[in-house]
Formats: C-alpha cells, structure tokens, sequence
C-alpha cells in the first residue's frame, strides 16, 4: 500500500475547522491532510467528531470557522450534491442504499454524476443515452466481479444481510470512480470473517485503482492494519496525527481510549 | 349466453372503463408522493388547469382578456382562428413544466424539511390559489373539448356482441363508449413509458433513488431539487392527459377539480406509494362501484356511486392501511 502515496500531493486539506450546533461544539479548530493514494484514518472515542469530521467533508454540514482545499482549490459553500460530482463518495455508518432497489441499479445510480445524456435522449432512448447505459452497465459490471457480489445482483438489498449491504454501498461509492473515497466505519457490527473482507477490499482499492480512502473505525487494530497515516480526535479536538505507530505510542491517545483522568 | 349474464358482463367492462379515468388522476398523486412524501392535494386542479390551457389555446383565447378588458375597457377575446391539436398540446405541456419549475421555486424550495402537514397545507393553498389563475386566465364558462379522439358508442362491438346471445332471447348489443377504450390504451402507453423511463434510465434511476432515500441520493450527486422540477413536471403531464380524458367527456369545467376526491379512495386501496398500485385500485373501484350499482343499487333508491368507494376504502383502512401494493408501515419503538 506504500508505495501508492505520492508524499508530496495533497488532495483534501481541512484548515482549523470549527463546526458547533448551537452551544455544543461537534468540532474544534482541527486541520489535517489527506496526500494523494493514501489510506487515511480518523479515528477516536465515541462522540469524538468523526462522523461530523465527514459530513463537513461530504457538504451534510457547513463549518462555521475554517476551510477545506480539495485538489489544490479552495472549496467554497458546497451541497452534498455538488461535492459528490467533485469527486468524493462516502458510505454511511448506518447504511444509506436504496433499499427497494436491486444490486445492479444501486450501482448503476451510484454513476449518475459520470452520466451526462441529456433528458429528451433518454426518453426517446436513442442514441447517446443507449450507448451510456450500456458503457457503464460494462463498468458496473466490473465492479460486480470485484467485490463477488454477482449472486445477488437482482436482489433488493434491503433483503440483503447488513453485511452484504456494506458490501454494496462500497460498490455503490466505487462506481462513482471518485478521487476520494470516504467510508464511515466500513467494518461497524460486523464479525471477523466480514471484516477480513472487507479490509482485503479496501487494500484492494486502493492498490488497484490508487483511489484515496479515508476511513472512520472504532475498532483501533483494524485501522493499524490497513492506514498509512493515523488522526486521533478526541471531543472535537484533534490529539494526534502521525504514522499508526507515532499514534500507538501517544500518551493522550491511551488515556483518551482507556478513559484515565488527569487531576 | 343469457342476456342477464351479458348485461353483468358489460357493467363490468364499463367499471373497468371507468377506473382507467380515476387511475389516470391517482397516478399524478402517487408520483408525487413517492418522490417527496407530498400529498398533492392540488393535483385535480392541475388536470382542470391543463384543460383550461389546451381548450384556451386550441380556441385562440387571449390569456386573462376578463381582466384586461375590466381594467383598460377594451373589447379582447381571441387573438385568432386558434391552433392544431399538436400544437396546442405541446404549448400545454410546456405551461405545465414551467408550472412545476415555478411551484419548487416559490413554494417547495422554502419548506425544505418541514413536516409532511405543512407540505400539504401548501398543496391545498395551491390548489384553490390555481384555481383563482385558471378562472382569471380563460374564464369560467363551461368549455368543450375536443383533441380528435373518438367518441360515442361503438357500433361494431354492438354488432359482435349481439351474437353471443342464446337463442330464443331478445338482446341489443353491449355499449361501449369508445372514447373509454381511447382512455384505456392511453393509460396503458403512459405507464408502460413512465415504467420503461424509471428502469432503464439515468434520471429514472434517480427519481427512484429520490423517492428511496434522499440523504443517500445527495451523495451519489443526485440534486433533489432538479429532480422535483422533473416530477412535478411529469405529474403535470400526466394531470394534462387525465384533463384531456374528463374534459372530453364531460366538458372542462371547474368541478373537474373535483376528482381529485375521488382519486382517494383508489389511492387508500392501491398504496399511496405503488404505481401498480394506483390502476389496480383504480379499477377495483371503477368495477365495484358499477356492479354495487347494478346489483344493489335498485334495492336501496340508486346513486351508489357518489359514495361506494368511500366505504369500500374505509373498510380497506380497517384491515390493510398500507393499501395492496403499498410498503408495509412499520414503526419502530
């Protein structure tokens, strides 16, 4: 996985961002980057900000304070929607697909920013519209034999197995072919065998496609693992950044998950 | 065949005829409804408005000339002879997705997030303020509409019927109003290209992905707001053709918004959220409705039909509220 990350380039950087919900801040004053090809974790205690983290990344939030730089541009006042066609895709903690459709059409929408045929083209199907259908259906497709999720193809997935469901909203987010890919704890109430899975399917994306992939987890010897570089947040305060060992060995960090008091 | 088994026959085909109508209007509802949780109230007055405009510009009627006239005390009415069916009727939809791009600009956008009661008061608001507009734009008078669809009752299928009774009976025929077939095959064609669309295209895709999750919509890049332009200008169209089907039939008049109400009932059988839904509960109306008249109707004095599908539905909220196809409502506690 190393030798995928290009040092020097930096694709999302967050500057002293502060982001609270009337009184209580979800956020306070935390910069940190995300290099190009890296697997970048962001991790902490419950009630710590990820989820905030994202959701200020993904445009769900607006941060009072701060800014974000994405490919070397200042992002301004975004819509999720805006930042999706941007070139970022996340997953959700609590899984966010369209549960009464199948398997293919979640990926299929999972393209809808790649799909430009206008709107008469696709209601006379003809031409362009047809030829883009079946592109893409091609690279759904691949996507498909990628992760092994072929059986259930047709299938609902809202009649899928939470962990099956995972699995799809990754392929949903992989079809959008972003540059940044966010996963808010990917491997959440799964069991081993799943989460083996599913750290062997990140590793692969990012090797395979070189896509950028920042990670949310609880669980800490997961993200060792699989992270090039570790950021500890800590009710919304950031307490430490570095490699997964910097981080291992940090003092605050221990205390932070271990709970021990400072009087 | 006897002729009381034929004549059970032909209410039957005319029940069916009849809840292709009502599909018509409920279909303009449930499209809404799943894509943004809105119960359209104002949709009958969307198909009367659609009338309006295609009888307006078929006749060469001069938009609000009532009110100009009463301002200015000229003598204007038409600007000309009028215009081709085609014609007209293009014009008529482009009104309809200009309306459906004005009513997300001025009202949806504002009530982004709130509750499904005040979305619909708005509806209501709508609906009464469209029909002050559509008053004000073509007048009130009782308009006949004609596209050139056929009407009347057809003689062939009189003729072919006529056969099929046994010997020694007396029987004329079966009556069909041909405009009712015309109605039929139209909604046919409208649901399979609205089912054809939803499946196998990229906003399709999307409208389906809108009416699923909204917040996981946003993140594949899916704007809510173009694609609530898009369904309201698709139930628009759909209100133009249910406008099309009643004003031919019984004249465009303003009780026509009116049908809304009736589209209720086949909504509450159907599932509010189920396209299938809308015409299998459209014509389970329509058939129960004509055959409760036949059958009972004489019993207790006629005029079954005003209130028939009410109770039916009331009866159907008892055992299934979720309606036949619509999702299972489960709340979680």
């Amino acid at each position: 996985m190393q030798d995928t990350v290009r040092e020097d380039e930096i694709l999302l950087e967050v500057r002293n961002v502060s982001l609270s919900f009337g009184g209580v801040k979800a956020l306070e004053d935390i910069s940190f980057d995300i290099r190009k090809g890296e697997v970048r974790a962001i991790i902490g205690p419950n009630g710590a900000g990820k989820s905030s983290m994202l959701n200020v990344i993904n445009g769900f939030y607006h941060p009072q304070e701060g800014e974000i730089w994405f490919d070397g541009k200042l992002r301004h006042r975004m819509k999720p929607h805006q930042v999706a066609k941007l070139g970022i895709a996340r997953t959700f903690q609590n899984i966010a697909l369209f549960k009464g459709m199948s398997t293919l059409d979640n990926l299929m929408t999972g393209r809808y920013t790649r799909m430009h045929a206008n709107l008469f083209a696709q209601m006379a199907w003809v031409g362009p519209a047809q030829r883009e259908e079946i592109e893409h259906r091609q690279k759904v497709e691949e996507i498909i034999d990628f992760l092994k999720i072929q059986s259930i193809r047709k299938t609902p997935v809202g009649k899928l197995p939470y962990g099956m469901q995972k699995r799809v909203e990754l392929g949903r987010a992989l079809a959008a072919e972003s540059k940044l890919l966010l996963l808010d704890e990917p491997m959440a109430g799964m069991n081993l065998e799943e989460k083996e899975d599913m750290c062997r399917f990140v590793l692969d994306v990012n090797e395979q496609f070189g896509t950028t992939i920042a990670l949310i987890e609880h669980d800490m010897g997961v993200v060792m693992d699989i992270s090039n570089r570790v950021v500890v947040l800590d009710y919304g305060k950031k307490l430490a950044d570095g490699s997964p060992d910097e981080v291992r060995s940090n003092e605050e960090v221990i205390d932070a998950y271990l709970g021990v008091s400072h009087d | 065949m006897t002729p009381d088994f034929l004549n059970t026959i032909e209410v039957i085909l005319n029940g069916l005829m009849a809840g292709v109508m009502y599909s018509l209007v409920a279909l303009g509802f449930v499209l809404i409804f799943k894509a943004s949780g809105i119960f359209n109230y104002a949709q009958g007055v969307m198909a009367l408005f659609a009338a309006l405009t295609l009888v307006g510009f078929q006749t060469g009627q001069i938009p609000f000339a009532h009110l100009v006239n009463e301002i200015f005390g000229t003598q204007i009415h038409h600007w000309g002879p009028g215009m081709n069916n085609l014609i007209a009727i293009l014009l008529t939809i482009l009104v309809m997705v200009l309306f459906a791009w004005l009513v997300e600009k001025l009202v949806l956008k504002h009530l982004v997030n709130q509750e499904p009661i005040i979305l619909f008061m708005a509806t209501i608001g709508l609906a009464f303020f469209m029909e002050g507009v559509g008053d004000l734009m073509w007048g009130a008078d009782l308009k006949t509409l004609d596209v050139g669809i056929p009407s009347g009752g057809s003689f062939w299928w009189e003729d072919v019927t006529r056969t099929w009774v046994s010997e020694g009976y007396e029987y004329y025929g079966m009556y069909i109003d041909l405009l009712d077939v015309w109605a039929a095959g139209i909604a046919v064609l409208l649901v399979t290209v609205l089912t054809l669309f939803s499946q196998y295209t990229k906003t399709g895709r999307a409208l389906r992905a809108v009416a699923d999750d909204h917040q996981a919509a946003l993140t594949v890049g899916i704007s809510l707001r173009s694609i609530w332009v898009i369904v309201w200008s698709i139930a628009g169209i759909v209100a133009l053709v249910a406008g099309i089907m009643w004003g031919s039939k019984s004249g465009v008049q303003f009780s026509l918004s009116l049908i809304a109400l009736k589209a209720l009932p086949v909504l509450i059988l159907g599932g509010f959220t189920s396209i299938p839904g809308a015409i299998v509960g459209g014509l389970i109306i329509g058939v129960g409705e004509k055959l409760f008249e036949f059958s009972i109707g004489p019993l207790v004095g006629g005029a079954t039909e005003n209130w028939f599908a009410y109770v039916l539905a009331l009866f159907f909220l008892m055992f299934r509220p979720q309606g036949l196809f619509g999702e299972r409502i489960i709340e979680r506690v």
